[in-house]
């Protein structure tokens, strides 16, 4: 179907995929008048429309693309999309994401979407359902779990839905990023590190350790930093690697007994403070411990929006809701596509009865979780090169 | 003091005794420290001596590993207490008849219980003379009753004729629901004390009634 695609569709693609909505908006309609009606080119504009929040427009061009091919996988998610970010339409919405499961039956967003729309229109049970056949899909998707949270939220209250937020906060590989953002390490190593090979410094070796967490070569790592501490016991940046290493290796005891030794030789330590206060976060009654070394992370690091997070889960967990508000707050200020974040922030304006905007902030959620993967493009290459196997 | 209590209790980790461990706990409890102040008093600095000892190669990863189990068996005896205690106020809290909207109420009643208080929830549809007979049942001064429809919020006054009737006139009546937060008169109308907004506000409130009644007495003199 590619080879088929008239140029000026392929330029409106290119476009699209780009992020010019303007552009691309201009291109699908100098398309459209040179080849007729195209479910391409319709399910492009509804997804452009969409971007620019124009939900009555995006609903009309995935309605026509939809038509044109009733396949059209992409321009269901952007049917679905636009009716829940419209609001009101739940019926419809159902119906969509329904209908998409069918398409795409591996499908997982999908099956998350239609839980969102079940829970919208108060079919909690339903709901439910489909959030559980999202996870037996993909038992790591953390945008499920964060809906089984806030299912559990209003109907046990917040002790049972704390563990299940925490549980959904480790799915997401976000909260990696911030321990090696907190470390000042970026990609991980293409190649396998050598120990032997690594200059015997203690810098090479730190940095070389950082590394091998990146990439989950833990035995390497771990080496590394014993070389580090063998040559300086006291440092407390190779304990702090020590504990990330150990709490990956889910040794929580191990990673608590190295962050701590790392904090009494360094107070201030970013990453012992992260290590530490994850595994405070994972005990029962120590939440008032977790939000205090959160604290002292969020004034290391003001600017990362998981720590502020990870903060307001604590103080979830201590029942100051509307403490726990403000840090989601700013974290959503910080990040506004920190789906943590935003189904943290529903959960507290759901304690704090505030129902619309809990879940206008689920609704962002699935905007940014949906962009963040890219699924209307993936979707799309998947239909079209469906089409060509045809 | 503390400190040799630590060194002993890293002592025992290292020697893989939870018995002796035990043994050190227990004797820092009994010798004034708090149990919410057992695990940073206690525990943590044990710990750190631990991480600072494997550091060092004092001890080895084996020797490590082995002493971070004894650890977890004696983790729970120096936990904080996990749930705040009873506070002995019973609290009953339910939505009134012809409403069926149940979040806020659950929300409210599980963070209530989680603070220590004893909730008794009658759930939703409940109708005026069941609220009186729980508050006589269990002897409660504080109903929360909640009304997602102004129709339902209006009818709110009928449970503090009821219980005024009954001889109840020292009920605390607290209220919540849409309609109250966005109309704070129709709880005066109906003779509330006040108004539920969520849970924290719940707490603040129940805790003011709590202690309010606590100053009255008994017989709410």
């Amino acid at each position: 179907m590619s080879a088929e695609r008239p140029s000026a569709v392929l330029a409106a693609e290119s476009l699209a995929r780009s992020g010019a909505v303007g552009a691309a908006v201009s291109a699908c309609y100098e398309a459209l008048a040179v080849g007729g009606r195209s479910a391409h080119v319709h399910a492009l504009l509804a997804h452009l429309m969409l971007e620019g929040d124009f939900y009555d427009e995006a609903i009309a061009e995935a309605t026509t693309a939809i038509e044109a091919d009733p396949d059209c996988a992409p321009a269901y998610l952007a049917l679905g999309l636009a009716y829940d970010r419209r609001g009101g339409m739940w019926d419809q919405s159902v119906l969509v994401w329904h209908e998409l499961a069918e398409v795409v039956p591996d499908l997982v967003t999908a099956h998350v979407q239609l839980g969102e729309a079940f829970a919208a229109a108060a079919f909690e049970d339903e709901a439910l359902e489909s959030w559980k056949r999202a996870l037996e899909l993909d038992p790591k998707e953390p945008r499920a779990t964060y809906n089984l949270a806030i299912a559990s939220l209003k109907r046990e209250g917040m002790a049972l839905a704390l563990p299940l937020f925490r549980q959904a906060g480790e799915l997401d590989p976000s909260q990696d990023e911030l321990f090696f953002s907190l470390l000042g390490v970026g990609d991980p190593s293409p190649e396998p590190i050598d120990p032997a090979r690594v200059k015997p410094t203690r810098e090479a070796r730190l940095g070389a350790a950082g590394l091998a967490l990146r990439g989950e070569d833990l035995f390497t790592a771990a080496e590394l930093v014993r070389l580090a501490l063998d040559e300086l016991p006291d440092d407390p940046e190779a304990l702090a690697l020590a504990a990330y290493a150990y709490l990956k290796q889910e040794a929580a005891n191990e990673a608590m007994a190295c962050a701590l030794r790392a904090l009494s030789l360094d107070a201030t330590l970013a990453t012992a403070l992260y290590s530490l206060g994850v595994v405070y976060a994972r005990r029962t009654g120590l939440n008032r411990h977790a939000a205090r070394v959160f604290l002292a992370l969020a004034k290391q690091a003001p600017d990362r929006a998981l720590v502020h997070v990870l903060l307001a889960e604590s103080l979830l967990g201590l029942q100051r809701y509307e403490q726990a508000g403000r840090a989601y707050r700013l974290a959503v200020r910080l990040d506004p596509a920190c789906v943590r974040a935003r189904f943290g922030l529903a959960a507290s304006y759901l304690t704090a009865g505030r129902h619309a905007e809990a879940q206008w902030e689920i609704r962002r959620a699935a905007h940014y979780d949906t962009k963040r993967q890219g699924l209307f493009f993936s979707l799309y290459d998947r239909w079209v090169a469906g089409g060509e196997a045809s | 003091m503390a400190a040799e209590e630590a060194a002993l209790l890293y002592q025992a980790f290292v020697e893989q005794d939870p018995a002796a461990a035990i043994r050190v706990v227990e004797h820092a409890r009994a010798s004034g420290i708090a149990q919410d102040a057992l695990f940073d008093a206690l525990y943590a600095p044990a710990m750190a001596m631990l991480g600072g000892a494997w550091a060092d190669g004092a001890i080895d990863e084996v020797a490590f590993a082995q002493a971070a189990v004894v650890a977890e068996q004696v983790g729970s005896f120096v936990m904080p207490p996990a749930s705040r205690r009873d506070t002995g106020v019973t609290v009953v809290v339910g939505t009134l008849h012809r409403d069926r909207h149940s979040i806020a109420r659950t929300i409210v009643a599980a963070t209530l219980k989680e603070a220590g208080y004893r909730v008794n929830d009658l759930g939703v549809d409940v109708r005026p003379t069941d609220f009186l007979e729980r508050i006589e049942e269990t002897g409660a001064r504080i109903l929360i009753v909640f009304a997602e429809m102004v129709q339902t919020a209006r009818a709110v006054g009928r449970v503090r004729e009821m219980l005024a009737s009954a001889g109840h006139e020292g009920v605390v009546i607290l209220v919540g629901g849409g309609p109250f937060s966005a109309d704070e008169s129709l709880a005066r109308e109906a003779g509330a004390n006040g108004v539920v907004t969520g849970a924290e506000s719940a707490l603040r409130l129940v805790a003011r009634a709590a202690r309010d009644l606590a100053g009255l007495g008994e017989d709410g003199s």
